[in-house]
């Protein structure tokens, strides 16, 4: 579904991504794995458009989404839920998800208020909340606004930046219970993590980032058996 | 009587210091900017409508149309030339130091067209009424309602309509606004278009009610609508109105028992009152907010 083919991204001279390649497939949760300083948040802001690569090509469905500007990315079917939620946080719990539905067309106003109350049903607590300023809310009711946001524009995948920063071992759980959720509704899922043991729980396949390459891709078994990698990020070895 | 009659009188006044207070706000709470050109587009306005009228003789609706599109005109004038090219986070200051030269411009400028000290400014004329032993002046009763409804539709506008939720939310946040195609070009120019519309009306009812205009009025107008907006709450468009009228309260009850000489006094008094007491003024809102922008993470 989402094709990325030697993605390259720079800082001036400082090359953060050198020729990444990799497949988000259909109904999928496909999650990145990385120390810090990897280029993963660097990836998901060359996906998303707030980055533009110097090489490499980003496909979405045929539709090629190469150096497109975020907001056109976003209308093409791909929104990211940006690292520390990032959400308005002087709007209200609503106004946050009304500015998630700006790349709708004015006449699907009745269908935005219609998506609004789908939202509210599958994140009950956003409904208890919602005249509230976003800012006033706890980080997991952050993270899931953060996350309803994004899902108002309708898109065809769902990047995740580190949804489990910040937040403590419970709420952590019950964001990727929504994940898994949401992955089962249908929902194709690009996530970026350090969290290895809880990704393995509702990821399909896995990548590993590290210094801007990819050093390893495979299935959450191929992980498993990885020395290396179980060391590094699950514990023990 | 005279209580109730010298506070009618100010927040008559008290109105007008709102709009001043307001647009000061919006520049503030929306772009984290001061204007200190702003009092010197409004007499740039003013000497403008002055100077045109008697060219265009369309008497006093003339002035008040000329006042607010000249105010309207200087202030984005000012932002394309101070503010547009240091719209980051790092260039408040050399922003609000360009404005100061502009300033000087624009106050030139004014005095050019104006060459007197003292100019007459036409009202509009409305017949004053009594309401029982309350004296009432027509054209404050205007200026009185003109103020509301603006202050009731600049609400409207930020709070009830899309283009309002596009501006806060870029306000908020430009990069998430960015992110979710949210993000509204020209947001200074709009801002200081609205601020300068209301400073115009403001300007406006001010110069039609004292009747005359002197090359003062510029520096003036700022003093005021900075007060207002820090006795209220820095950045917060409800606390300027709320300053604007207890500045015009407290100045002609300041001015009716102390006498005159003690109006400016007292007011600055209460300047320094809130400050040490409330430094966000009375309905303040957190300026400096913690959370970093992605861009800067990166």
């Amino acid at each position: 579904m989402l094709s990325v083919n030697n993605l390259v991204t720079s800082y001036g001279l400082i090359k953060a991504l050198k020729g990444v390649s990799l497949e988000a497939k259909k109904g999928a949760v496909t999650c990145i794995l990385g120390p810090n300083g990897a280029g993963k948040t660097t990836l998901m802001f060359t996906l998303a458009g707030i980055l533009s690569p110097d090489a490499g090509t980003v496909n979405l469905l045929e539709q090629n989404l190469t150096g497109l500007g975020a907001p056109k990315i976003l209308r093409k079917g791909l929104a990211l839920v940006p690292e520390n939620r990032l959400v308005f946080a002087d709007l209200s719990v609503y106004e946050n998800l009304l500015a998630g539905a700006f790349t709708q067309d004015r006449a699907m106003a009745g269908q935005v208020s219609e998506d609004i109350e789908k939202m509210y049903d599958r994140f009950p607590i956003l409904k208890a909340r919602h005249d509230q300023p976003a800012g006033n809310l706890s980080g997991g009711e952050q993270q899931m606004l953060a996350l309803a946001r994004a899902l108002m524009s309708r898109p065809s995948i769902l990047l995740m930046d580190e949804p489990s920063v910040g937040l403590s071992p419970l709420i952590v759980d019950e964001i990727f219970a929504i994940i898994k959720q949401l992955n089962e509704d249908g929902m194709t899922i690009l996530l970026v993590e350090q969290n290895a043991t809880k990704a393995l729980q509702v990821a399909d396949y896995f990548y590993l980032l590290d210094q801007g390459k990819v050093t390893f891709s495979g299935t959450p078994d191929q992980l498993k058996d990885d020395d290396i990698i179980k060391r590094a990020y699950l514990g023990g070895g | 009587m005279d209580m109730l009659q010298t506070s009618i009188d100010g927040l008559m006044v008290g109105s007008t210091y709102a709009l001043l207070g307001l647009s000061f706000a919006l520049v503030f709470g929306i772009l984290r900017r001061i204007n200190l050109a702003f009092g010197a587009c409004l007499l740039f306005g003013a000497s403008v409508a002055i100077y045109l009228e008697p060219i265009l003789g369309w008497g006093a609706w003339g002035l008040f149309l000329v006042t607010i599109v000249g105010v309207a005109l200087a202030s984005v004038y000012v932002e394309r030339l101070c503010f547009a090219p240091h719209s980051k986070r790092h260039g408040a200051v050399t922003a609000m130091v360009a404005s100061f030269a502009v300033w000087m411009q624009l106050d030139e400028i004014s005095s050019q067209l104006l060459p007197q000290r003292t100019h007459a400014f036409q009202g509009i004329e409305m017949p004053n009424f009594w309401w029982g032993e309350i004296f009432v002046r027509g054209d404050q009763l205007l200026h009185f309602v003109i103020a509301l409804v603006s202050i009731v539709v600049l609400y409207l506008l930020l709070y009830k309509t899309r283009l309002g939720l596009l501006i806060r939310a870029t306000a908020d946040s430009p990069e998430t606004a960015h992110l979710l195609g949210a993000r509204v070009p020209w947001l200074g120019f709009i801002i200081f278009l609205l601020a300068g519309i209301l400073g115009g009306l403001a300007a406006f009812m001010i110069l039609s009610a004292d009747g005359y205009v002197t090359p003062l009025f510029g520096l003036w107008s700022t003093f005021k609508g900075l007060i207002a907006m820090i006795i209220g709450g820095v950045g917060s468009l409800m606390g300027a109105v709320i300053g604007g009228l207890i500045l015009g309260l407290v100045e002609t009850h300041a001015g009716a028992v102390l006498g005159a000489e003690f109006r400016d006094m007292v007011t600055f008094g209460m300047v320094f009152l809130v400050l040490i007491i409330r430094p966000g003024g009375l309905m303040g809102v957190k300026i400096y907010r913690t959370d970093t922008l992605a861009q800067e993470r990166v």
